[in-house]
């Protein structure tokens, strides 16, 4: 009991330190990048959906590889009810987090049975039956045109969307600290303690009589929410919702970027999602051709040599001229 | 505390020495920023875009009314409508270009429809055929066609020929389900029937399953319209190794012959009819012009479609530029690029005023072989024609 | 009755192609544990190999089939050998961003060396042309097709049950370590495997190059449909790639005929109804 609360109790900084931190580091972007705010508002959007997947792989254990279904679920809704009912922003935030939350719960009901390889595939097959239902259902989607046609209301009834992306960056940045702290506090929780312990050694809890399957699916209907709300935030700052927002590459590409950074510290899915958006968007510019092969190789670099021994090789050589 | 003072007064100077280096050189160059997939399966469409606006300016002189031309390419890869947004806000934003082009998919152009029209940033399409998109915003201008365009005539060259049964075989996207109401829509008014619409999903690679329905259906025709790349190359083949031209099955086309893929069907496709805007063995001074000047910049390089979209893409930016010295005036662009007539390439063009969109002669074409190489030889001009599907 | 005739030609080819490029994978994921999400390439490159040197360089089809899947083969040993057999240690997650990168590196090289255009592989005038078998024309490729994929199935069953070879292998994938203090080379094995898979996923990129064009992306873009087939067939299990790859060819083939706009939805539906009621593989208990 104890080594279980001794590092429960290392890792238990205070919940708003890092969204704070976030905040910090987000209101700083958005002061000296005020050209690239559409950039600090992708940023700000991934990182959110990759620490929604963090929860599900890093802390419940379980990879998978439809999350954009969660993703493009909470992106549909908010953008379906900007354009059919109201386009007030934090109305349109809840129904993309209910969203989320909603197809995690119906699809964890199934998907939770299984795990492992099997989970994994399982997953594939919901995303794409959903990315097939989005593109059957053209009229109410926008099929592969995209859904358009929505302009949002100015957040909180006084700040517009305007074209520099000065709301929608700090509205993004607002939303992801939110999200961090609200994750912080679930993960730090006794039952994101349980989930983790599930993680770790799924027959000993079931045997110390935690409801496994309960558990985990409340853990993935949060991550969907947040997934949720990820999703709401995109189609509101973009104003339009596309296919590719439920597709396999986008699940795939999310994975990556949260192993790029290290699962299960949250922390984590924040850093690898800047660095591989940055690294993206950088290559990209650079050179529109061939920016695969940097990443690529980065990736592959990534792996050979973790970031972890580089940073003992570093600091063991500057200790030696000191 | 420290550590944010030092980057913070870092990137205030950058952006101050970034600032004023614009500022010095925005009086004699013009920024255009290209938007279209370099990479990924439709990665051909950057290159022929590429080619197309250089060759271009080179064949100007290098300078376009007296002005630097300077082209920033930026990557959409797919149909990605967010980071398309993201790119185009940071050209209009922090590269502060005065000029957009490119565009193949809809949604992408969808996408950046609300900062154009903010920024007042004309942007030309060179590619997306979409009818809907440049009703998005009044600074759009497109140099490409429309399904509606180029079916139309075709649908009406159909009924004449004494075809009564078609069917249709698109992809299910939207330029697809465009060619099909186009088609369906027209060739019901001339008196004949559709007999059945097939609609391929946009991943398909096999197509033989389609080809066997269209041969099933007993139409005496087949209508179809595909994405360029691997879409169109994989069915025009399923449909020259399926027997259909045998079994009495025509084929109306439009882009599939597109001359990028043309040679790799061999001579299967001898005979495949299509009605479309631009054959690379059109015959005129300014289309031989156009292929000196590409070949010029690249012996590889291909004249197509995209490439002469582009081409004459940058002549309407080039009277932009003229219309206004070379400063930023998006509405003055604007009102010189609606009264723009000129010979293109592909023939004689205009800027409708009204839809912003290029009209245009379209051609009945046959494939042939000349000179060892298969060719669109034009056989009918179907005349100028404008874009249908604005004007219902 | 035509239709259904149809459905069954087209539905059977297209899972060959898939099950001879699935079958390498399957083996690797079931002896090695190794997520190997790279293996698209390996059909890649065996397509492109092929597409190069019967256009390029003018050889025969008939020569350059075997000569591109054993150049295949030798980068796969190659890569095995120096570089991935150093992941098998590590956690799954990591082999995954790794074998992503190495895919991600290769669709770029590809793109680099041979641009982005579909390759067309140049093919004999027996294959070429179209056979007509009375009730539909179809081309003679697609009979190749078939039969190569039966060829590979009866070859595999027969490996693994009648070789040496084959008994290792077994072994191996049962319980690696016993096998080795058994005196089974295991590392052979290992690298012997991992090259057949990948020789195995060059010929189904050559035989699949009609049914799935090559071009730089080819990679990634077919890896879902490859660890499918391995998922619903059972890692390890050559017979159960097989059944699913047929299975789910018929049953995409058969939705592309009836029910095309629905897209992939039946593909999937199936899937996930499949695995649910056999997690480990359709054949496996």
């Amino acid at each position: 009991m104890n080594a279980v609360t001794g590092s429960a109790a290392a890792r238990c900084a205070p919940a708003w330190r890092a969204p704070l931190i976030v905040l910090a580091v987000g209101l700083v972007a958005w002061w000296v990048l005020p050209d690239q705010l559409g950039l600090v508002t992708r940023l700000a959007v991934t990182a959110l959906l990759v620490l929604s997947l963090d929860l599900v792989v890093g802390i419940a254990g379980l990879a998978t590889l439809g999350h954009a279904a969660l993703f493009g679920a909470g992106a549909y809704a908010a953008g379906t009810f900007a354009l059919r009912m109201h386009p007030d922003p934090l109305l349109g935030l809840a129904v993309g987090v209910g969203a989320g939350a909603l197809l995690a719960l119906a699809s964890g009901a199934f998907l939770l049975r299984y795990s492992g390889f099997t989970f994994l595939m399982l997953t594939v097959a919901v995303a794409q039956i959903v990315l097939s239902l989005a593109q059957k259902g053209r009229d109410w989607t926008g099929g592969d045109d995209g859904l358009t046609g929505f302009t949002m209301a100015p957040l909180l009834g006084r700040f517009a969307f305007d074209m520099e992306g000065r709301t929608a960056a700090l509205y993004a940045i607002a939303v992801l600290a939110a999200g961090l702290y609200l994750a912080r506090r679930v993960v730090d929780s006794p039952f994101g303690l349980a989930v983790r312990g599930i993680h770790e050694n799924r027959a000993r809890m079931a045997a110390l009589g935690t409801p496994v399957f309960a558990r985990l699916l409340a853990m993935y209907t949060v991550a969907g929410a947040l997934a949720g709300a990820a999703g709401a935030l995109s189609a509101q700052t973009n104003a339009i919702v596309g296919m590719d927002s439920l597709s396999f590459a986008l699940s795939a590409e999310l994975l990556v970027m949260l192993i790029l950074g290290g699962a299960g510290r949250l922390t984590g899915a924040l850093i690898g999602a800047l660095v591989f958006t940055l690294l993206h968007h950088t290559a990209a510019s650079i050179n529109p051709y061939h920016w695969l092969f940097i990443v690529g190789a980065a990736l592959m670099v990534v792996v050979l040599l973790p970031p972890q021994k580089a940073w003992n090789w570093l600091r063991a050589r500057m200790g030696a001229t000191t | 505390m420290h550590r944010f003072a030092r980057q913070w007064s870092a990137a205030a100077s950058a952006l101050l020495l970034a600032a004023s280096f614009s500022a010095s050189t925005e009086a004699q160059t013009i920024k255009v920023g290209i938007v279209g997939p370099f990479s990924g399966p439709f990665a051909q469409y950057g290159t022929l875009f590429k080619n197309g606006a250089e060759a271009y300016v080179a064949s100007q002189g290098g300078k376009l009314a007296g002005k630097e031309i300077e082209f920033i390419y930026r990557d959409t890869g797919g149909p990605n409508p967010g980071q398309t947004k993201t790119i185009v806000q940071e050209l209009i934003v922090k590269d502060k270009v005065d000029y957009l082009g490119g565009f193949v998919f809809t949604p992408n152009a969808f996408a950046v429809a609300p900062l154009i029209q903010q920024s007042q940033t004309p942007t030309v399409i060179f590619n997306a055929a979409t009818s809907a998109i440049t009703d998005k915003s009044e600074f759009f201008i497109r140099t490409s066609y429309t399904l509606w365009q180029v079916t139309v005539p075709m649908a009406q060259w159909a009924a004449k020929s004494n075809l009564k049964k078609v069917v249709t075989a698109v992809t299910d996207y939207g330029p697809g389900i465009d060619a099909e109401t186009a088609f369906k829509s027209e060739f019901t008014k001339q008196g004949g029937t559709v007999v059945e619409s097939i609609r391929m999903p946009i991943s398909t690679t096999d197509f033989s399953p389609f080809v066997q329905r269209i041969k099933a259906s007993g139409a005496q025709a087949v209508y179809t319209f595909l994405p360029g790349g691997p879409p169109n190359l994989g069915f025009v083949k399923a449909y020259n190794e399926n027997g259909l031209a045998k079994s009495g099955i025509q084929f109306l086309g439009t882009a599939e012959t597109d001359e990028f893929d043309l040679q790799k069907f061999g001579d299967a496709a001898i005979g495949l009819t299509t009605a479309f805007h631009y054959s690379a063995a059109h015959e005129s001074p300014a289309n031989k012009k156009f292929i000196e000047a590409l070949k010029k910049r690249d012996p590889n390089a291909v004249a197509n479609y995209a490439s002469v979209g582009a081409w004459d893409g940058m002549f309407v930016i080039h009277k932009m530029i003229e219309a206004t010295g070379g400063q930023r005036d998006g509405l003055k662009a604007l009102v010189a690029a609606r009264a723009l007539q000129w010979e293109s390439p592909r023939g004689p063009v205009r800027i409708d005023a009204k839809t912003r969109h290029i009209v245009q002669n379209v051609y009945l074409r046959k494939v042939e072989k000349v000179g060892g190489a298969l060719v669109n030889k034009e056989v009918q001009n179907f005349g100028p024609q404008i874009d249908y599907g604005l004007d219902k | 009755m035509q239709t259904l005739l149809n459905i069954g030609i087209d539905g059977i080819a297209y899972g060959m192609v898939l099950f001879v490029i699935a079958v390498g994978l399957s083996v690797t994921l079931g002896l090695m544990r190794f997520v190997n999400l790279s293996h698209g390439a390996f059909a890649m490159i065996g397509g492109y190999a092929a597409a190069l040197l019967t256009r390029e360089a003018h050889w025969n089809f008939w020569l350059a089939l075997p000569v591109a899947v054993l150049g295949t083969a030798l980068i796969g040993a190659l890569l095995e050998a120096l570089v991935l057999r150093h992941l098998y240690k590590r956690s799954e997650l990591e082999q995954v961003l790794f074998t992503i990168g190495l895919a991600f590196f290769l669709i770029a090289l590809t793109n680099a060396l041979a641009g982005p255009q579909v390759q067309l592989i140049t093919l004999p005038p027996l294959l070429a042309q179209s056979v007509d078998l009375g009730f539909r024309t179809l081309p003679a490729q697609r009979l190749l097709v078939i039969a190569a994929g039966l060829l590979v199935a009866a070859g595999a069953a027969w490996t693994m049950a009648r070789t040496r070879f084959g008994i290792w292998l077994r072994a191996a994938v049962d319980h690696a370590d016993t096998a080795s203090t058994l005196g089974i080379p295991i590392r052979t094995v290992q690298c012997a495997s991992f090259a057949v898979g990948a020789a195995l996923a060059g010929l189904g990129g050559v035989l699949g190059a009609e049914l799935m064009p090559l071009e730089p992306y080819y990679a990634l873009k077919y890896l879902v449909l490859v660890l499918v087939v391995v998922a619903v067939g059972g890692m390890g299990s050559i017979m159960g790639s097989l059944v699913a790859a047929l299975s789910l060819g018929t049953i995409e083939t058969a939705s592309k005929y009836l029910a095309s706009e629905w897209g992939s939805l039946f593909f999937f539906v199936a899937m996930a109804a499949m695995l649910a009621l056999r997690p480990h593989g359709l054949l496996k208990r």
